[in-house]
């Protein structure tokens, strides 16, 4: 019975001593190549060039003194589809909303400049130079309020002073993130 | 102690054939009838000449090879096994003093077969074992291949392209929208161009 056990130990050994000695020299080459997922394609091309036009149709209707329709005009770039996960997306339209902001403020529509900023803040996945252009379009919308309030009178000397604080809070926000970016860019560099 | 040539029947010298039996070789003569007769009806006496002794058991062999005596099992299964080993070229019963029943030796030598067996298929199960776990495996590179790209081919943020805002730029979306579209444009014709050159699709 030893004698058999001998053999199927020195069996099993031997074939796989011939195995190693086969494969581990030539090892064959089947990795498969993945596909780039983020490069630049067509469609952030595509949707690049609608915003670029969309911009460009609101300069000309701005140039016109028709704010309204250069007000519809941008919010209609909020509403493009980029490749998902593309990081010029929230760029571009982190951008649009500050001009979209400064459009309604020139038309005193500060509540709803407000409000396109806010839900811009809100939504950005990151910190960048065009969330901190947006704070800086906050603190301007901040200190459109305080004119307001303090053409009000005595009644409106508190609310202009809360709203000068405020403009200086975002623009100190804003300050801050160009601070912490360029700091970033000149270490990458 | 022999008194006479009689009494020595072992070493005397042998009388002739027809000399008549002397009284002393006639009573010597009924006593072992007696004794063999005891010996036969298995009643051996205890105490016995060696002389005696010796020709009890040359007359037991004797009886033995005429057939008219039945060796116990046990002593017949010795002698066969005893046989058949020094017909394979072991040694005799005898000089292990072991003794291995033939019905035993039979069930060992049946399973013989079926361990050859077993132990094949566990060899065969073995080395198809080592192949398949051995077998070269498909990776999938992933993180590499991206890496690879230009860095003007990815879809990127714009943050290095634009850098900071001036407050008084605030609204120059248009601008900048101009050159981030010129910049990418240029990574994507770049893309492709170098993707026909190579044959491959961009």
């Amino acid at each position: 019975m030893k004698t058999w056990l001998m053999l199927i130990t020195i069996t099993v050994l031997g074939i796989s001593a011939c195995s190693t000695n086969d494969r581990e020299p030539v090892p064959p080459s089947q990795t498969k190549t993945a596909e780039p997922t983020d490069v630049i394609d067509e469609e952030l091309m595509v949707s690049l060039a609608q915003a670029k036009n969309f911009h460009r149709k609101a300069k000309v209707y701005m140039s016109d003194g028709n704010l309204a329709l250069a007000t519809a005009s941008v919010r209609q770039i909020l509403s493009l589809r980029f490749p998902k996960g593309a990081p010029e997306a929230d760029d571009v339209r982190l951008d649009a909303r500050a001009l979209l902001a400064k459009l309604l403020v020139s038309q005193n529509q500060l509540e709803e400049a407000m409000r396109t900023v806010d839900e811009g803040l809100a939504s950005s996945q990151r910190e960048s130079f065009f969330v901190a252009n947006l704070y800086t379009v906050q603190g301007e919308i901040h200190e459109a309020r305080a004119a307001i309030a303090l053409g009000e009178g005595e009644a409106g000397k508190a609310k202009a002073t809360e709203e000068r604080r405020a403009a200086i809070a975002s623009y100190d926000r804003s300050i801050q993130i160009n601070e912490k970016l360029q700091k970033q860019l000149v270490d990458e560099k | 102690m022999p008194t006479n040539d009689d009494d020595d029947f072992l070493t005397a010298a042998i009388p002739e054939p027809d000399t008549e039996a002397t009284p002393s070789e006639r009573m010597h003569a009924r006593t072992f009838a007696d004794i063999i007769d005891k010996t036969l009806t298995n009643r051996t006496p205890a105490a016995m000449s060696a002389d005696d002794r010796a020709l009890v058991e040359v007359a037991t062999v004797i009886r033995a090879a005429n057939g008219q005596i039945e060796l116990a099992p046990e002593k017949q299964r010795s002698i066969v096994e005893d046989a058949l080993r020094q017909a394979i070229g072991g040694a005799g019963a005898s000089g292990s003093g072991a003794i291995t029943p033939i019905g035993k030796r039979a069930r060992s030598k049946r399973w013989v077969p079926w361990a050859v067996s077993a132990v094949t298929t566990a060899i065969a199960a073995a080395a198809v074992l080592v192949l398949w776990f051995r077998a070269p495996k498909t990776r999938v590179v992933t993180e590499p291949t991206v890496a690879k790209l230009p860095e003007t081919w990815r879809s990127r943020p714009v943050d290095p392209l634009i850098g900071p805002i001036a407050r008084d730029s605030a609204g120059d979306a248009s601008s900048r929208i101009d050159y981030i579209f010129a910049d990418r444009l240029d990574g994507y014709r770049d893309r492709r161009l170098s993707g026909r050159a190579r044959g491959g699709k961009p």
